[in-house]
């Protein structure tokens, strides 16, 4: 695997950890109150772009996080953790950090 | 025999993810269909009596929601609903009664804007009024405080410790009202667009059955990386 190969892997893992955590965050502290408590998406449907969006963001994560675990030959439980760490507020973040600070 | 009884383990913890993951795609899949479904269901123009497709001992029946029915009887209470949207999206305080139409049964109707209500004074609880309009479900989430004057949605569930009459589940949202003198003029209130009540979005579902069927092959391809590690250390 060339360093190129491996560079560019870990920064479109790092650009999916950040736009996927950013996403969720809209999900959960933005969408969610505005849905459920302000009852504001019936009048604001741009706001529907929130949860698509959080989905097909979190399939090109799950590819990433398989790409750069697989390359930097990662074990099973770090891999399944990146994976999830998509569907947790904040967890992404910190994946991202973890991963930069250990292989670049 | 430990080690072949581990495998067998794995191997029937990777089917059991594997096949829970391919389900929970197929249950997306059936979701984002029924959503489709009910946004491509053909509008039923016709008036049905209001006791024919629904009664006051019961929830209204899926089948009979969004139908246009009639129904006559006296008004016996007057209600302001607050923060209520029609189907244009617009946010509005509307005039909900409650319609007597048996001698025991009784349904709310959404009559109009609630700063319309005194355009038509000559209805009084002794006036009998005939009117047709959509049947709807009632609301589950409040949008105002509950008080006698007011209703915090448009449930008939908030009413049952003020009246003993029997309630229909849901409402109707006239769309016009006669009596003995002729027909009541005021401009009424769109209905909503109907929805399949599945939470979220067509398009939404579909990549979350992409998601699902994704862990499924990643479930399927973990071993064979495990073992690849295990070979090439």
């Amino acid at each position: 695997m060339s360093e190129v190969q491996s560079f560019g892997a870990l920064q479109r893992f790092r650009l999916m950890a950040i736009l996927c955590g950013v996403n969720l965050l809209l999900l959960i502290f933005a969408y969610m109150p505005a849905k459920h408590i302000f009852h504001l998406v019936d009048t604001h449907q741009w706001m529907v772009f929130i949860p698509v969006a959080h989905g097909y963001l979190y399939i090109v994560y799950i590819l990433t996080a398989l790409q750069i675990g697989v390359q930097k030959r990662m074990s099973l439980p770090v891999i399944l953790a990146l994976v999830a760490a998509g569907t947790l507020p904040f967890a992404s973040f910190i994946a991202e950090r973890r991963i930069v600070k250990k292989y670049s | 025999m430990t080690s072949k009884l581990k495998k067998l383990g794995q191997g029937f913890l990777v089917l059991l993810l594997t096949f829970s993951f391919i389900a929970l795609g197929i249950w997306q899949l059936h979701r984002a269909q029924d959503m489709r479904s009910a946004a491509s269901t053909p509008v039923d123009t016709r008036v049905y009596p209001l006791t024919d497709i629904a009664s006051a001992t019961g929830s209204i029946p899926p089948a009979s929601i969004g139908k246009m029915v009639s129904t006559s009887g006296h008004y016996i209470a007057n209600f302001k609903a607050p923060n209520q949207i029609d189907g244009s999206g617009k946010v509005n305080d509307w005039e909900v009664a409650l319609l007597q139409n048996d001698t025991d049964t009784a349904i709310l109707v959404v009559r109009g804007l609630w700063r319309d209500r005194l355009l038509s004074p000559d209805i009084v609880m002794s006036t009998n009024v005939s009117l047709t309009g959509t049947l709807l479900p009632h609301q589950n989430d409040d949008r105002a405080e509950n008080t006698p004057q007011q209703l915090s949605r448009l449930d008939s569930s908030l009413l049952t410790g003020v009246t003993d009459m029997q309630l229909f589940d849901g409402f109707i949202l006239e769309e016009n009202e006669s009596t003995r003198a002729g027909a009541t003029v005021r401009p009424r209130i769109s209905p909503p667009v109907l929805t399949s009540g599945v939470p979220g979005f067509y398009w939404q579902h579909i990549s979350y059955v992409v998601i699902w069927w994704l862990m499924a092959l990643v479930i399927l391809w973990l071993p064979f990386y495990g073992r690849r590690n295990r070979i090439k250390p």
